[in-house]
């Protein structure tokens, strides 16, 4: 475990940079190739390239293609929300035979350029800082493995409710085990005190 | 309702609630509180002759507490499961029940509330809605006037099924009464109570008119409204056959009820837009549609099942429009209002895409999880460098996942219990303890990088994942405008915030240092917020010592569902700096950097540390370089 941890490692670090226009996204704020040509002059950068769309298949296919030519053993995508497309992109360089935790994405959209459109120069400063510090992280990234849980084929659902009622027979009929607790002495929830329900006027229980 | 009782792969507990969630995806341990019935279900055969048998009344929380039911009960006749119960708290030990059940002896006074943990893969939580009370507007004179009363009671008295047999009757002298007003957006769209709308309160109120009018088509039926709303299928046709129907739409939310206290009729004053004139109006019954809220134990639930709430008090999703089903927690789903006041079509597809979303789960024999755990360096735990494991790390642990099976060995990771909120890393006194993705050389090659140019200019956001990260990308989506200068970095948990970092921060000159995570109930790592903000305190108490200038350390607990509080604090610490002369803030610079160097002095022995210093010197140059270039 403690190479996992002690990097940085000897390898020769081979970092791909792509900056992401997302349409007028960004590029509507700040012009991605100056972000490009700044990111072109970091340490261990050896390709740097804007794209129109990083998360399109076109985008993917640039980053995976080059992962080959360029024998990239990092990547950074400057681009959107890690909580938006973390699991794209990590995908993306792991189909290209790289290690999904050696990819770092900075978030120059939600971040930067949506919440600094009224200074263009500070957001492209952002976003210059951002990328060096994505580009910064992955000389310490090391390859990592999704941890494998087993699961308990059991559900539970908690209120016993319309919706409850409805997701506990989904789970019931495909086979999977499931609890409905209910607080309340009767399931049923607001729904079975209704007297007939719109638009189709039927009963309600 | 009956489906579910029938469906043998569905096991209801009723009259059972949720103590404690614990463990994670695939592997939760639920432990619930089975309420004694003081019946045993199993003999129970559902005759009712203990109802009959019993003496004492009280109202029925089922008919919005407008007619009673005994202290041997069910809420209705069509009750799932249809197991009486005794209500011990009325119940006055007559034991007629006793008698009445003779041979079954089904009624058992020894029963105690059974506590049962559960081993569960994935957790829908479909918890519902709870109804405003509109007593508190005094306007409206709900529980004055006796015949004002809410749309559930309304419900309840229109139902066959209800104490009347469906004969709609006034409160006050039990007639039909014969003009009715409905008012919409009661302690909804106003300000002073919920400003979000109910979603399906319109619709409702249409709903039960249309009832009325079909069975009555004399009765004169107006609705006051501020807006109607019906933007689902067959909603918008569904209101035109009301208005058809000679039902009346008045649009102004009326600021007054009065009472003829003789006749109990009710005069409702309003404002009808259309007619762009004040009106006051006679009516035999008036109806209010309450609010939709989140229920009364809506917090608490948050708290058991550690997930957050959105302005409003409902649970938050993940991602409103991508994942609307998903917790922000693996493996726990939201169906239904608990989430948002929602409509029976809307929380019927919503229980189903819950289930989808948890099927993927349990259909799986392994599941995934991010493997950004936290591993101990053994050779320098406190154990292996003075023979004694300190332990700081085991008590820090949310989740007990760090064994010290005794003091003369090194701390150990159990890495199946491990969350990775990296709370052990930032305790751990030796640095023996690091975490996975998030190492102190990753945070500090990246802190070096946002610092590298005019650092003083800038204010460092130290976010956790789940609540500031995304309190910061709402403010981006939301568009609400902040400075420029801030430069964002992510870690796990507030509890993974170092001081060392927040050191380093101020030695490399920064402005100001933002440090952010969730509120304490919201924190997705149980109580890693309380281990961040005893530190932050710690901090901030240290920094007033040391005279920096007010708000150039910043603490803030940021929701996810916070962008407008985000971008609000980013630009006051802004402010803040502005404010200060320029000398004056170099001069607090240079007068912090020796001491927090002094506090440093042992960060380079970290494993990494010193190899990412070097780069970033090299990294901070580069920068630079390129920054002059341009």
């Amino acid at each position: 475990m403690s190479d996992l941890i002690n990097g940085p490692n000897d390898e020769e670090l081979r970092v791909g940079v792509y900056i992401c226009h997302c349409g007028s996204n960004i590029g509507g704020v700040i012009d991605p190739k100056e972000v490009v040509e700044f990111a072109e002059g970091l340490p261990d950068v050896v390709r740097a390239t804007d794209t129109l769309y990083a998360c399109a298949d076109s985008g993917q296919r640039l980053i995976k293609e080059d992962i080959k030519k360029y024998n990239l053993n990092r990547v950074v995508v400057s681009a959107c929300s890690v909580r938006m497309h973390e699991p794209t992109f990590r995908a993306a360089v792991s189909e290209a035979g790289l290690n999904p935790f050696l990819m770092e994405m900075a978030n120059i959209r939600e971040q930067c350029t949506w919440a600094h459109g009224h200074d263009r120069e500070g957001a492209l400063e952002k976003a210059k800082d951002l990328t060096a510090a994505a580009v910064a992280k992955t000389r310490f990234m090391t390859e990592l493995d999704m941890i494998e849980v087993p699961v308990t084929q059991k559900a539970m659902v908690i209120g016993g409710g319309v919706a409850g009622i409805s997701a506990s027979l989904d789970l019931a009929e495909q086979g999977i085990e499931t609890i409905l607790v209910e607080k309340e002495p009767t399931i049923g929830g607001v729904m079975a005190q209704l007297n007939k329900t719109f638009p189709t006027m039927d009963c309600s229980i | 309702m009956v489906d579910a009782a029938r469906q043998p792969r569905v096991d209801v507990r009723a009259f059972t609630e949720v103590e404690k969630v614990e463990g994670f995806v695939g592997n939760f341990k639920v432990t619930l509180r089975e309420k004694a019935k003081y019946v045993i279900a199993d003999r129970c055969n559902g005759c009712g002759d203990c109802a009959r048998a019993c003496p004492i009344e009280v109202p029925n929380y089922f008919e919005m507490n407008i007619a009673p039911r005994k202290a041997a009960y069910v809420p209705m006749s069509q009750s799932v499961p249809l197991i009486y119960s005794i209500d011990l708290e009325n119940c006055i030990h007559c034991y007629k029940c006793v008698e009445a059940c003779g041979a079954l002896e089904a009624i058992d006074f020894s029963q105690e509330d059974k506590i049962v943990e559960e081993d569960i893969g994935a957790i829908i939580v479909a918890t519902g809605f709870g109804h405003f009370d509109p007593s508190v507007m005094v306007e409206y004179g709900y529980g004055r006037f006796p015949n004002v009363i809410t749309s559930m009671e309304m419900e309840r008295l229109n139902n066959s099924a209800g104490p009347t047999a469906g004969n709609l009757i006034r409160p006050s002298d039990n007639q039909n009464p014969q003009k009715l007003a409905f008012i919409n957006c009661v302690g909804s769209r106003d300000k002073r109570y919920n400003p979000s709308c109910s979603n399906f309160c319109c619709m409702y109120s249409i709903k039960n008119a249309v009832l009325l009018k079909q069975m009555n088509p004399d009765v004169d039926i107006t609705i006051y409204y501020m807006d109607i709303r019906t933007p689902s299928k067959g909603y918008e046709e569904f209101y035109d056959r009301a208005r058809e129907m000679g039902i009346h739409f008045s649009q102004g939310r009326p600021s007054l009820i009065t009472e003829d206290p003789q006749s109990h009729n009710l005069f409702v004053h309003a404002e009808d837009v259309g007619l762009g004139q004040n009106t006051i109006k006679e009516y035999d019954m008036v109806m209010l549609n309450q609010a939709a809220i989140p229920q009364p134990d809506q917090d608490h639930m948050s708290s058991v099942l550690n997930v957050a709430q959105s302005p409003g008090g409902w649970f938050m999703e993940y991602h409103p429009k991508l994942r609307p089903m998903d917790s922000p927690t693996d493996g726990i789903f939201f169906a239904g209002a608990c989430q948002g006041p929602k409509d029976i079509p809307s929380s019927v597809a919503q229980g189903s895409a819950a289930a989808a979303r948890a099927s993927r789960i349990l259909h799986s024999e392994q599941w995934e999880i991010e493997p950004t755990v936290a591993v101990v360096w053994p050779e320098r735990c406190s154990a292996t460098t003075r023979g004694q494991a300190c332990g700081i790390c085991a008590k820090a642990c949310p989740y007990g996942a760090i064994s010290i099976t005794s003091p003369e060995f090194p701390a150990e990771v159990i890495t199946a219990k491990c969350h990775g909120c990296g709370a052990c890393v930032a305790e751990c006194p030796e640095d023996a303890i690091t975490q996975l993705h998030y190492t102190d050389a990753q945070v500090l090659a990246q802190m070096r990088a946002l610092l590298a140019d005019k650092p003083e200019e800038k204010i460092l956001a130290f976010r956790c994942h789940w609540c500031s990260y995304g309190g910061a990308d709402l403010a981006g989506t939301s568009h609400f405008e902040y400075t420029a200068n801030e430069r964002g970095l992510r870690v796990m948990c507030s509890a993974r915030m170092d001081t060392d970092f927040i050191y380093e921060a101020y030695r490399l000159g920064a402005g100001a240092v933002l440090y952010s995570g969730c509120h304490p109930q919201d924190c997705h790592y149980i109580t890693g917020q309380l281990i961040g903000a005893k530190r932050a305190e710690r901090l901030q108490k240290m920094f007033h010592r040391m005279e920096m200038t007010d708000g150039r350390f910043r603490v803030e607990w940021i929701s996810a569902a916070e962008g407008d509080k985000y971008a609000r604090v980013l630009n006051e610490m802004q402010i803040v700096l502005d404010n200060m002369p320029q000398d004056a803030l170099k001069a607090e610079i240079e007068k912090l950097k020796p001491e927090m160097s002094k506090r440093l002095k042992k960060f380079p022995n970290v494993p990494g540390v010193q190899e990412a210093m070097d780069y970033s010197d090299t990294l901070a140059q580069a920068i630079t370089d390129q920054k002059e270039t341009a």
